[in-house]
């Protein structure tokens, strides 16, 4: 494979930033290997990101090409594109080659996981959608090995995709274990450049928008807000970066509705792999929390929790509705004891801090709804100080939840709400877990 | 609508006001517009910095050959991580829209002005890779009518250190309008005085004789 075909194949890149000089990039145009296309098509709508309302698509007077230009605001982190800019695709086809491939995944799955991981199989082998419904701890990354690298043997591509950047960071040496010798792209924010032919790419679900009917098998990880709701340009990138044909797993600990009424195939594992049931959700009456931390004073029910945590020198970590309110308790929370720290999205240390508390340096976290997810810490306890905040919904409760008990030599933990009333998400997420052990036993 | 910055839905704030008058939509929600701090009181009488009554920079400057040759100044806003990351989206990630975010600032402090309005330009490479000029933009968005007065020469100054910038000579040449006696210079961001310093050099050569600035940003 020519080079500039390993790096374009698959993706749509705006000319300028091609790693290749333009006499190269304009023999393959002229050859037909490659297409360019405006970066803002006529009725205005961006050929990288697929956006078409006019709130995000806007025009403005272009001193680049002197006439009035659109350009295109919910992919300008990538590099903006505009009327006049100029995006490459590669257009000839590559031909899937199958061939023996190394597999370096050891462990064993549960019944279970095996019965899952045979239906995703199938359902790639028939090219249907399917849904792995699975709770946290399930195991649902070892799930996917099999199948991946049967697709990997028969010469497709795949990528795998999540929402957040913490997760992809987590996959990507797991999967560079299972699969020795496969090319695999790692693709996130700030990534660094990675420019041949990646067979499995790893990416964020933004990511996407630079790839175009590129890969054969797509797995979006955390899918619970499928069908993206609140932002349905990602939900359009799923389906741009996939060929026609391929068919999507979707993976999520509590997916909505929609979704599961949408995906004919399923598989649901309400287990965890070690077995043990999920931890359930205890409320505790905590009244007027908000006014008392603004007062100074942190609510004795809160006080008296962290400090048994203290005492028994178990991590926990504190889940804020809001980073105005983690900053009104953390030097409430500093004055019991210094080793508690406070994290929430800004914050460039997040990684450090999780480290720390995951080495013990740190006795606990108060953190935003950021670390809900993707995070396994042996013995870890957890809180949510105004669980009927609206931003504590179903599925952000669940993930709390989910954050316990993971490792199978202390399967058990706290998982307690503290609240000013009980909520129906508050509700809805202990009905859910109650329902995940009463099915997850039989 | 949602919020220019933060991708936030717009809540929709009814007032009498609102009512009565026509305002033009939010484009920002209130949580992003109050992480920009506005500079406040009497600063530095050249570029409008906090504290003393001259700052260090403008200090530097009347004792090295400027003395007298900017009348006054005014900026708007401090130069902190919110407004940073404006910055950097506006002018550098090329977001054209964010020139309304200011524009009623500018309007406020413009509006009843009487002396021409020059903006700073840039050059004719640099203009066509931007698509953009990062200051007209902003005095159009406000709706202040303007004049350019000046062509940009080769040399940028965005890369360079604070000794290298004040020590550049020749930023500016005349596009070959007549220059009026009074005048108001426009620019985004005021780090050094080097620009302003340099521009306001060659309209006075040129016969402007009272020439005030105004920067959104002061560093």
């Amino acid at each position: 494979m020519q080079a500039i075909e390993a790096f374009l194949t698959g993706r749509i890149w705006i000319k300028q930033f091609i790693p290749f000089p333009e006499e190269v990039i304009q023999e393959a145009t002229e050859k037909g290997s490659a297409r360019v296309v405006s970066g803002i098509s006529a009725d205005g709508q961006c050929a990288r990101c697929l956006e078409t309302s006019p709130d995000y698509v806007i025009p403005f007077q272009c001193a680049t090409c002197g006439e009035v230009c659109r350009y295109c605001r919910t992919c300008i982190k990538m590099g903006r594109i505009s009327s006049c800019t100029e995006l490459v695709l590669w257009t000839s086809p590559a031909l899937p080659k199958s061939a023996p491939r190394a597999f370096g995944w050891v462990g064993s799955l549960t019944p279970q996981q095996e019965t899952a991981s045979k239906a995703i199989s199938e359902s790639i082998r028939k090219q249907e959608d399917h849904l792995l419904y699975a709770v946290c701890g399930a195991g649902k990354t070892e799930i996917l090995f099999s199948p991946i690298h049967e697709a990997l043997q028969k010469g497709l591509r795949i990528c795998v995709a999540a929402p957040r950047t913490d997760v992809i960071l987590e996959l990507s040496p797991r999967f560079k274990q299972a699969f020795p010798d496969a090319v695999i792209h790692t693709l996130y924010g700030d990534s660094p450049e990675q420019t041949g032919y990646g067979e499995i790419i790893l990416a964020t679900t933004h990511q996407l928008y630079r790839f175009q009917e590129a890969f054969d098998l797509l797995f979006v990880d955390e899918a619970d807000a499928f069908p993206y709701s609140l932002d349905p340009s990602l939900e359009r990138a799923v389906k741009k970066a996939g060929k026609p044909s391929a068919p999507v797993i979707y993976i999520s600990a509590t997916p909505s509705k929609t979704l599961r009424k949408q995906i004919a195939g399923h598989s649901t594992i309400f287990r965890r792999y070690h077995g043990a049931p999920l931890p359930v959700p205890v409320y505790r009456a905590m009244w007027n929390y908000e006014h008392h931390l603004r007062k100074g004073k942190l609510p004795s029910p809160l006080k008296d929790w962290i400090e048994d945590k203290l005492q028994k020198k178990q991590p926990f970590l504190l889940f804020f509705p809001s980073i105005q309110l983690i900053e009104l308790a953390s030097p409430l929370l500093y004055k019991i004891d210094c080793a508690i720290a406070a994290v929430h999205s800004k914050d460039p240390q997040r990684k450090e801090k999780v480290m720390q508390l995951r080495e013990g340096a740190l006795a606990g976290l108060a953190t935003s709804t950021i670390l809900e997810r993707g995070i396994t810490i042996p013995h870890l306890q957890v809180a949510v100080i105004g669980a009927d905040h609206r931003v504590f919904d179903r599925a952000a409760l669940i993930q709390i939840a989910g954050r316990v008990g993971r490792n199978a030599k202390d399967p058990t933990g706290d998982v307690i709400f503290f609240h000013n009333g009980i909520t129906r998400q508050m509700d809805a997420a202990r009905q859910e877990i109650l329902f995940y052990n009463k099915e997850g036993k039989a | 609508m949602n919020c220019c910055l933060c991708d936030q839905a717009l809540r929709f704030a009814p007032s009498w006001r609102g009512i009565f008058l026509y305002e033009p939509p939010e484009l920002l929600c209130q949580p992003c517009r109050n992480e920009f701090l506005k500079i406040i009181g009497q600063g530095c009488k050249y570029c409008g910095k906090e504290g003393e009554a001259v700052c260090r920079d403008c200090h530097y400057w009347e004792e090295h050959g400027y003395r007298d040759l900017i009348h006054s100044g005014k900026s708007l806003y401090r130069y902190n991580g919110a407004m940073k990351d404006w910055f950097h989206q506006y002018k550098f990630l090329k977001d054209v829209l964010l020139a309304q975010v200011f524009a009623k600032d500018l309007r406020e402090a413009l509006a009843n002005e009487r002396a021409l309005i020059v903006p700073i330009p840039l050059n004719a490479e640099k203009l066509s890779e931007r698509s953009f000029s990062q200051v007209d933009e902003l005095l159009l968005a406000a709706g202040i009518p303007y004049s350019h007065l000046l062509e940009k020469c080769g040399e940028t100054l965005g890369e360079k250190t604070r000794e290298e910038r004040m020590a550049t000579k020749q930023l500016f040449r005349l596009n070959g309008e007549a220059v009026p006696k009074q005048l108001v210079l426009v620019d985004d961001l005021y780090t050094t005085g080097t620009t302003m310093r340099q521009a306001a050099k060659i309209l006075q050569e040129a016969g402007a004789e009272s020439i005030r600035i105004l920067t959104l940003i002061r560093a």
